[in-house]
């Protein structure tokens, strides 16, 4: 079968009324994730990922699957659709991929033209989503059949590529960012050692027998952190919300932005294809880009609308190149991927090449309900962005325990447990405290994610070597991994030394 | 400061992981690649990152970061963090319903006073909403009130 069958099916999939019901509310929620300021894409979808399981819990394992992750990555690019609502209403980004939005976003709704703004972004994301569709459908295909030739060898040092290039990019200290994976790698070894059966730092509980719950620490970190720390800092929200004004976008402004999108769009999924990049670097890159390629630069910053339109794309973009090393290889390259991946593993559904055969209901479920989510999005966001922007309103004085309250209910309903609970509130503390002093979350999680994945296939490749560690060496494509990870942690070193400023990917 | 208590607590959890590597039993499984390479290994990472760290922080000085120009909430923070703690730790003695409402009303008043009916609308409607959704609706399963009630 040829890649426009498994489309078809694909869409035979999407198009099912629940499957249709589950990208809207996914798309929904992601955007009013994206408006409030306080949650991000990431604890958006992890507080998602119980009451999704709930919600699913009458179907098949399988369609329960496709459902779950149809709705879960609609919050994910929903959110990036919502992100540039606040950065131009409020000049707050309500996610950090949109912080570069604020520049020239709030300057325009400044002059009045939020309405312009606002559905310039929406084209722009439309027009960037369908793009890195497209692009992770050419790619689907040949990266897993590359992919599936990949022994356990070959997998530990990809992934172990995939956790360099989070730790190198995350943060503003590689050490920390260092010791972030590692701590995320250690906690995935308590419990029930997969291989032998034997438990491995358990003492005697059998709570812990079960390995410590990714959905809990997860929540815990993003969610309650980040409440934790609104708390502490008092940031309420406390702004002048601009007018939305007329939506629709004049010719001109359409003209204007085509090329800027089109740029955007191409440049954030290579962005987001890469691990460890994300959308935020790749809204920057957008807006340096546009900067340099304008014909009158001095424009920036003072409401043009370049600097919306192409930052927006390229966000969205990137959203959708994420998916493709997430899909095709198993490896998430951030946070949010890391979050997305282990609600696939909750499901029993191994993200990877194989994900294509075993499941092929759920990748190109997925990549379908994607197009229609897509769709979705910009219908709502046209007429409704006057309706997003009432969101902004909502007093955090009822959000903030409300976000305690549904983390609460969320782990609980999968969990029973009373342990995982105070396992909740204590990452909950850890997460706001990490945060504070720049250690990042997002590489503990994908430790937590991939450790006992890159464990499996070290014993397996050693096991197959007689423990001889030079496997991983002398097989040149697992060779190439290790070096493009070490280049990747040691690059940036030698650029600081140098005294060049390095960007850094601050998506926690 | 924070990084060198931090440090600190690294480095003790990486010789700890390491020293309590040693204990795992060997199973039949590989003979030398047992369950407790993959945790010692890291835990021999881990404590050589925190060294480092220790010496980074050494190394920068304390640059008195007082850039924060609010003071930080610990009181509305520790009040939530303790009624969280309580909610947790009792949510399955007094369930769901009440243990939520009676959360949600508290820290809605801790963060701003006043309100009172609007407070108690919106923790009556979320946590029976939800308690109502779960249960009757999507059939899950959660405590809904104290036994002894006998509500269901």
């Amino acid at each position: 079968m040829d890649v426009l069958n498994f489309l078809a099916d694909g869409f035979a999939t999407a198009l099912q009324w629940n499957n249709i019901l589950f990208a809207f509310i996914g798309v929904v929620i992601g955007t009013a994730v994206g408006v409030l300021p306080g949650i991000g894409p990431m604890s958006g979808v992890a507080l998602l990922i119980p009451v999704t399981a709930s919600m699913t819990s009458g179907q098949d394992p399988a369609s329960a699957a496709t459902s779950a992750i149809i709705l879960l990555a609609g919050v994910y690019y929903g959110a990036m659709y919502g992100g540039s609502t606040t950065s131009i209403l409020l000049n707050t980004p309500g996610e950090s991929s949109s912080v570069v939005t604020t520049l020239d976003g709030y300057q325009m709704a400044k002059q009045g033209r939020a309405g312009a703004a606002l559905s310039i972004a929406a084209i722009g994301s439309f027009a960037a989503g369908i793009f890195s569709l497209v692009a992770l459908i050419a790619l689907a295909q040949p990266l897993s059949d590359l992919a599936i030739k990949f022994g356990p060898a070959e997998y530990t040092s990809l992934m172990l590529l995939g956790l360099a290039a989070v730790s190198g990019l995350a943060g503003k200290s590689m050490t920390k960012a260092l010791i972030m994976t590692v701590m995320g790698l250690l906690l995935a070894t308590i419990g029930m050692d997969n291989v032998s059966g034997v438990a491995r730092f358990t003492y005697g509980f059998p709570i812990l027998y079960g390995g410590l719950e990714f959905l809990t620490i997860a929540v815990g970190l993003f969610a309650l952190g980040e409440v934790f720390k609104t708390i502490i800092n008092r940031e309420y929200a406390t702004g002048e919300i601009a007018k939305v004004g007329r939506v629709l976008p004049t010719k001109q402004d359409m003209k204007t932005s085509a090329a800027p999108i089109a740029r955007g769009s191409i440049l954030g999924f290579f962005v987001g294809v890469l691990p460890g990049a994300g959308a935020t670097l790749a809204s920057f890159f957008s807006y340096i880009m546009e900067k340099k390629i304008s014909k009158n630069p001095g424009k920036f910053g003072k409401g043009a609308i370049e600097g919306v339109a192409g930052p927006e794309s390229a966000n969205n973009a990137a959203s959708g190149g994420a998916m493709v090393p997430l899909l095709t290889l198993g490896i998430p390259g951030s946070g949010t991927t890391a979050i997305l991946m282990g609600a696939l593993i909750m499901y029993n559904v191994q993200p990877g090449p194989l994900l294509f055969e075993d499941h092929p209901d759920v990748a190109w479920g997925l990549i379908a309900s994607m197009f229609i989510g897509n769709l979705m999005l910009l219908l709502l966001n046209m007429p409704l962005v006057k309706v997003f922007a009432k969101i902004i309103e909502t007093p955090p004085k009822y959000l903030l325990p409300i976000i305690v309250a549904i983390s609460v209910f969320g782990v609980y309903a999968v969990q029973y447990t009373t342990f995982d609970l105070l396992l909740l509130i204590g990452c909950g503390i850890a997460g706001y405290f990490l945060a504070k002093n720049d250690y990042p979350l997002a590489p503990l999680v994908l430790g937590l994610v991939l450790g006992p994945m890159i464990e499996n296939n070290m014993r397996r490749a050693l096991t197959g070597s007689n423990g001889d560690f030079s496997v991983f060496l002398t097989k040149p494509l697992s060779l190439t991994f290790l070096v493009v990870a070490a280049l990747w942690l040691i690059v940036p070193i030698l650029l600081k030394m140098r005294g060049k400023k390095v960007v850094i990917n601050e998506e926690v | 400061m924070f990084d060198r208590y931090a440090s600190i607590v690294f480095l003790l959890i990486g010789v700890l992981f390491v020293w309590q590597s040693q204990s795992i039993g060997t199973s039949s499984y590989g003979s030398n690649v047992g369950p407790d390479i993959f945790p010692m290994g890291l835990g021999v990472v881990m404590i050589l990152l925190s060294i480092r760290l220790f010496y980074e922080v050494l190394k920068t000085k304390t640059s008195a970061s007082s850039e924060e120009d609010t003071k930080p909430d610990y009181k509305r923070f520790l009040l939530i963090l303790a009624a969280s703690l309580i909610y947790a730790y009792f949510l399955e003695d007094i369930g769901y319903v009440i243990g939520t409402f009676l959360f949600l009303l508290f820290s809605f008043q801790v963060i701003e006073r006043g309100k009172w009916l609007v407070s108690i609308i919106i923790s009556a409607a979320f946590s029976y909403g939800v308690y109502y959704l779960f249960v009757q609706i999507l059939e899950g399963s959660l405590p809904g009130f104290p036994s002894f009630m006998n509500l269901g």
